[in-house]
């Protein structure tokens, strides 16, 4: 059994091509007058969310590689470190980051790791950049296990891991409008990310996707990007803050503080953690499926249109 | 990579891209009227119907009336926020007010006023 593979973090080593594409875009946007918006607290606040969090996998990333290498010596399984078997590794990486991405959504223990990447009201490569630093409280590293389990080496997992991260990197852009129609049939493109950014009802809860959108079109959440409904990027309830520490952490002190109130049952304090975002015993917050309701009470000529079939 | 290479990278990098965001002016605040409050605050709270603004002369925040109760709009960077004045309180100083909200993520709004406006501001602020 491989135990000693062993491979280049390509986040860290991608951080000059990071910084050279914001410069190309930025560039791009003042020559064209067009193709995205940048704004000076916005970007900074999501470059030091992304430095955090490159900073929060070298200091807490031996949790999961040592889960991991627990896990791969349980394994009777293992299936070398090949091309085919790297591209088979980056092929379900990615399915399994499609339903982690999906809890992220629908758990609200997974959404407060999320949702610093939901918070910038801008969409340009900066915001790809806000990553999360708590990743590792959010337990979604045990989604990885069946991959490990299965014969795929640690080592493996975290470089396709990694190369999916990049991937995503270069699709937080308004700079391009559509790719190929073939692009656009298969890969997760900037048009169809755009659309997950997006706080319209319509575009909520849709295109989890990290680099092959079929997974959204195979598991019914996804909403192509629509030209009369173009994405308005945020938070259904904007953050008024540049702190990259209330960022990180305004959702676990939200979550903490409703379980924790007084007088809650205690299915209500574990759906308070663990019901979709928006879930409130008393009704007097909106979930995503709320929030699309009233918006077809108020338009009920879209009713059947994309992202509210 | 080196740590000390990343390091030099990452705070180069994020200080490059600032000082040239700023050079290029995309660090001025958004700057409302009547109309682009109103139709602000309508995309933050697409359920209330708004019902009069009044926008501090300056243009960064505003007063909005709503069926839902009063709110407070101001700028965001280029953008917006708002939330509905329930559970705050209020602290004044010779040329601005500032809102504090029980809000983690969106903690104080300084709202700078100037004489004409600074009773009207007060008054309406006012915690009931």
């Amino acid at each position: 059994m491989t135990d000693t593979l062993n491979f280049p973090d390509v986040t860290q080593l991608a951080v000059p091509f990071f910084i050279t594409a914001i410069l190309a875009e930025l560039g791009w946007i003042v020559w064209k007058g067009k193709g995205g918006r940048y704004e000076t607290r916005d970007a900074v606040t999501s470059l030091i969310m992304g430095a955090g969090s490159v900073a929060s996998g070298i200091l807490l990333g031996f949790l999961a590689w040592g889960f991991f290498m627990w896990l791969w010596a349980l394994t009777p399984l293992d299936l070398g470190s090949s091309i085919g078997v790297i591209i088979l590794c980056f092929v379900l990486d990615d399915l399994r980051y499609y339903w982690v991405h999906r809890f992220g959504h629908r758990v609200r223990w997974v959404w407060a790791s999320h949702v610093n990447h939901h918070s910038s009201q801008h969409y340009n490569l900066t915001t790809a950049l806000r990553q999360t630093w708590t990743g590792t409280f959010s337990l979604v590293m045990l989604v990885r296990a069946p991959l490990v389990l299965l014969g795929f080496h640690p080592a493996i997992i975290l470089l396709v891991g990694g190369i999916n991260l990049i991937y995503q990197f270069w699709i937080h852009t308004e700079a391009i409008d559509k790719m190929p129609r073939w692009f656009e049939a298969v890969m997760n493109t900037p048009s169809h990310h755009r659309v997950h950014h997006g706080r319209n009802a319509r575009y909520l809860d849709v295109n989890y996707a990290g680099v092959f959108i079929i997974w959204d079109k195979m598991f019914g959440t996804f909403v192509p990007e629509q030209d009369h409904d173009r994405p308005d990027y945020g938070l259904v309830h904007n953050l008024g803050t540049f702190n990259p520490l209330r960022v990180a952490f305004h959702e676990w002190l939200g979550l903490i503080r409703d379980a924790t109130q007084p007088g809650l049952t205690l299915p209500e304090r574990l759906k308070y953690a663990f019901a979709p975002p928006g879930y409130s015993h008393d009704a007097s917050r909106d979930t995503s499926a709320i929030i699309k309701a009233r918006h077809l009470a108020r338009h009920p000529s879209e009713r059947d249109t994309p992202g509210f079939q | 990579m080196p740590l000390y290479l990343l390091l030099v990278l990452v705070i180069g990098g994020i200080s490059l891209i600032a000082v040239l965001l700023h050079r290029l002016g995309k660090s001025h605040k958004a700057v409302l009227n009547a109309q682009s409050a109103s139709h602000a605050w309508t995309r933050h709270f697409p359920d209330d119907e708004v019902r009069g603004v009044i926008v501090a002369q300056d243009g960064h925040a505003a007063l909005v009336e709503t069926d839902q109760g009063p709110g407070l709009l101001w700028s965001f960077g280029a953008d917006t926020v708002g939330r509905h004045l329930q559970g705050y309180h209020l602290t004044k100083a010779p040329d601005h007010l500032t809102v504090i909200f029980a809000d983690f993520s969106a903690p104080r709004v300084t709202v700078h006023l100037n004489n004409d406006e600074r009773t009207l501001w007060q008054q309406k602020l006012a915690p009931a």
